[in-house]
């Protein structure tokens, strides 16, 4: 059991400041770019180093960790960190001849530098971690927490996910069908029936810990699973809902992983009909990326905490009056799935 | 190149490799110090402007006892690379 005392959120479309969901940022060619907020937080001199996916996990997680008493530890939840630097540092190799490379890029690159950086900014020496294992990187990071929070309750720790967009990844993982190659806009994503969806990029943070008192929300628990067989989904998931639900207690929403890919319908339509209540999609709104189910988790406390729920994520049913139960599915790629139950 | 051409191209070349958000070749005087409060440089800095010069103008610095005194202002990098200088800038 994980408690969410304070939430932050850098994506696509207006979830910072002043959070909007109902006005939408477009795809634009096929990419959700993340909107970054200005931050006086960071020193040009600093900033100018960083690349996209540091600055939005920083700014992230600035927001939410000032002025909180001190982190006992930071974990974070990356597949590729700061690719583009990696690429530049990589590219660096090939055209000096492995001679005369700069540091920055490396250092930049580096998957840890995320937590690390947050580490610095908040002067911050406690248990810092990364984990990276793409599509359930934020997942890892989640369970890392709730083991943390089980032996220290009392503790307080941020949690966050983090990806972004790399010019060559993204070449890459359009060749090997990860996004689709005909134009989609937020409205058609899940009408074409094609393979691919659409490339996204973000960061969520979460303040959490064993307390309740105060918190936004719960993560009741959650499970990751590796398959490719619909049916194994299907049996871990009446299997997940069976030891976590209460006796006759119902799902209030369910908050879909969809993502437009014709080859990864189903899995959603089997989750969505065990799930058997009002089903949401939010990749219209975030794009796919790795880590896009940290942002999930932060649609699903921050419609807990407001108690309102834009339409166009809805995709079956009506918004209920109260909303205390979610359950968040996810796949990455069809290989990487995971389950998350939350909580009022 | 004259010497007032290849002092804009360093100011140029530094604005660029350092990625010095907001500043421009005309924001640099030829005497500004690079390293300390005027224009904010640090250690990460130097190796670049190191690893520029080998880059740019063919130009290795070996000793850093020599590094500290080129790499106080764009009139010693520039001195530095009109004296030492096997590539055409």
């Amino acid at each position: 059991m994980l408690y969410i005392h304070s939430t932050s959120c850098i994506s696509a479309q207006h979830t910072f400041d002043d959070v909007n969901l109902v006005v939408l940022n477009p795809v634009e060619e096929n990419k959700l770019l993340a909107v970054e907020p200005n931050s006086n937080q960071i020193p040009n001199a600093v900033l100018r180093r960083m690349g996209k996916a540091v600055r939005m996990g920083i700014k992230a997680a600035l927001s939410i960790v000032n002025n909180q008493s001190e982190l006992k530890g930071i974990i974070i939840g990356t597949a590729n960190g700061g690719m583009e630097d990696c690429i530049k540092f990589l590219n660096q190799i090939i055209v000096y001849d492995e001679g005369t490379l700069t540091p920055t890029n490396f250092v930049q690159s580096t998957a840890n530098n995320i937590a690390s950086q947050i580490g610095l900014f908040t002067a911050n020496k406690n248990y810092n971690i990364t984990h990276v294992h793409r599509g359930l990187a934020f997942e890892n990071a989640v369970i890392d927490a709730m083991m943390l929070i089980k032996e220290h309750p009392l503790d307080n720790y941020l949690l966050g996910g983090v990806d972004e967009i790399s010019t060559y990844n993204y070449n890459i993982s359009l060749l090997d069908g990860l996004y689709k190659n005909e134009e989609v806009k937020n409205n058609n994503l899940y009408e074409i029936e094609t393979a691919g969806s659409v490339a996204g990029e973000g960061a969520a943070m979460f303040l959490v810990n064993g307390k309740k008192q105060n918190s936004l929300a719960t993560l009741r628990a959650i499970q990751t699973i590796h398959a490719t067989d619909e049916k194994i989904i299907a049996s871990n998931l009446k299997d997940f809902l069976a030891s976590h639900l209460a006796d006759g207690e119902k799902l209030d929403l369910f908050l879909s992983g969809e993502n437009g890919d014709c080859r990864l319908n189903k899995y959603t339509k089997i989750t969505e009909k065990i799930a058997d209540t009002t089903t949401l999609r939010y990749k219209h709104l975030t794009g796919e990326f790795p880590t896009a189910s940290a942002l999930s988790l932060w649609f699903a406390c921050n419609f807990i905490e407001n108690k309102k729920v834009p339409n166009n994520m809805v995709k079956t049913g009506s918004i209920p009056t109260e909303i205390n139960t979610m359950l968040i599915y996810n796949n990455y790629n069809g290989i990487q799935h995971s389950f998350m139950l939350v909580n009022r | 190149m004259d010497k007032e051409q290849l002092k804009l191209q360093l100011k140029q070349q530094i604005i660029e490799s350092l990625n010095l958000i907001g500043i421009k070749p005309e924001d640099i005087k030829d005497d500004t110090i690079l390293f300390g409060e005027e224009l904010g440089l640090d250690s990460i800095d130097s190796l670049e402007l190191i690893v520029l010069l080998e880059r740019n103008y063919g130009i290795k610095i070996n000793d850093p006892k020599e590094g500290r005194k080129v790499l106080v202002d764009i009139n010693t990098m520039a001195d530095f690379i009109e004296q030492n200088t096997t590539k055409q800038h």
